[in-house]
């Protein structure tokens, strides 16, 4: 196996670009590459560490928006003062990911770029409409993180394009995370959930929720918040508004049936202000 | 360990507990296969082999981190402390000392990472709360007694203030 570290994006896409071979492979933070390896899975013949591209660590912050680099830490969302107080639900499930030696190594972009179900950065990002940053060779586009993520491990990346950074509008929105695991610290989750909003009274001006490890990605449950913001929905429509837009399996954490109790149970504790009672 | 087919030699330059180390190694070598089989450091141990159980613990470049998650080569250049470099004397950390005194050690094959993870604590909070030290620890298992006697330890520690790696 070859390793290289480009020091430049330039030198990232040279090098990329010269490596045809199919077998070539990029890290990040390595914490669900290398496990893979552990398992048997046989080793690339070109790796490419991206941790030296010192353009992927900046976190921007802007009056409309924040901007964030891919390989940023775990560890670094968990501590980020505007993430806590603006985009809590990215900020939370920051602080319970796994355990400190993991959060220290993961990084943001590449939990996105993983694109498991049950990725615990990725509820907030969906219910906050993140935006990412591919670069190609020649080119540059932003992505809705919804339009990125297609499967399980599957992602709407082309060859040697890169994931650089994620962008956060900042509409000041409420928000909260909940995940439900065996243990409450380095367990994959069962299912994880994010709620964003705005509410004036008893009105929801804005309502987002999106849940993972419920569907092939996660999916933002749509045809019960449109119909909770625009008031045509009752409470005892909710549980059958929720089912309508998940798809959970069975698997070694939990079964779908469970699954599918556990998720309306949450919503409607969130939606009856007794999520953390 | 891992394999490959095809191994391919790096010239690795890192700085392990103070000294400068040189070697070259396949570039498919694990932090932790360097620590243990290059260098005979044996104190980082391995459990699970997936970074579940923080067995492996080593500090890299300031932060505890799993050496079974991590290529030798990926550390280039950087600096590692493990629980051999701790203490630059025979004598015992303040941490490790409360170890002892505290009755924390059963086994002891997950205590390095306990040790590890411990300092790393004090030295940003010199005064845990014990819901601050239990979560800290969530990334370090123990198989024999529990938690509460390393809680303990962690919390006894005589004097936080000058413990801590610089």
């Amino acid at each position: 196996m070859k390793f290289y570290q480009p020091t430049s994006i330039r030198e990232y896409f040279e090098l990329s670009s010269s490596l045809t071979d199919k077998t070539a492979m990029l890290l990040a933070g390595g914490t669900d590459l290398m496990p893979r390896f552990e398992r048997g899975e046989i080793l690339p013949d070109h790796l490419i560490d991206l941790k030296k591209l010192s353009d992927l660590y900046q976190v921007i912050v802007r009056d409309e928006f924040i901007q964030i680099g891919a390989l940023t830490s775990i560890q670094t969302l968990a501590e980020n003062q505007l993430l806590r107080n603006e985009f809590t639900a990215i900020q939370m499930a920051a602080h319970d990911f796994a355990g400190a030696q993991i959060r220290h190594r993961g990084t943001i972009g590449g939990n996105i770029v993983n694109a498991s179900p049950a990725g615990d950065l990725l509820p907030g990002l969906y219910a906050f409409g993140a935006t990412l940053t591919l670069i190609g060779q020649a080119s540059e586009r932003q992505v809705a993180i919804q339009d990125f993520i297609l499967g399980p491990g599957k992602t709407a990346l082309k060859p040697h394009e890169i994931l650089v950074a994620i962008r956060l509008d900042r509409n000041h929105f409420e928000s909260s995370f909940q995940k439900v695991g065996l243990r409450q610290s380095m367990a994959i989750s069962v299912v994880n959930l994010a709620f964003v909003y705005l509410k004036k009274g008893e009105v929801y001006q804005h309502l987002k929720i999106a849940c993972g490890a419920v569907a092939p990605t996660v999916v933002a449950l749509d045809k019960l918040t449109s119909t909770i913001m625009d008031k045509t929905s009752k409470p005892e429509d909710w549980s059958q508004l929720i089912e309508a837009d998940i798809s959970p399996i069975d698997d070694i954490r939990a079964t779908a049936r469970y699954r599918k109790l556990v998720i309306p149970n949450l919503v409607k504790a969130f939606l009856n202000g007794k999520l953390y009672e | 360990m891992l394999h490959h087919p095809n191994p391919h030699q790096f010239q690795l330059e890192l700085t392990i507990n103070g000294k400068l180390v040189k070697r070259e190694i396949p570039t498919h070598l694990r932090l932790l296969d360097f620590l243990r089989e290059y260098l005979g450091l044996m104190g980082s141990k391995e459990v699970c082999g997936e970074g579940e159980c923080g067995a492996c613990t080593v500090i890299l470049n300031g932060q505890t981190v799993n050496s079974c998650l991590i290529l030798a080569v990926e550390v280039h250049g950087g600096f590692i402390i493990t629980i051999e470099g701790l203490s630059d004397t025979r004598e015992l950390t303040e941490m490790q000392q409360a170890f002892e005194d505290h009755h924390a050690v059963q086994c002891g094959y997950c205590i390095p990472g306990m040790v590890l993870t411990g300092e790393k604590l004090l030295e940003r909070n010199p005064h845990p709360t014990r819901a601050e030290i239990k979560y800290e620890l969530a990334g370090n298992i123990c198989r024999c007694t529990g938690y509460h006697k390393i809680v303990d330890a962690i919390e006894g520690v005589k004097d936080p203030d000058q413990g801590g790696l610089e």
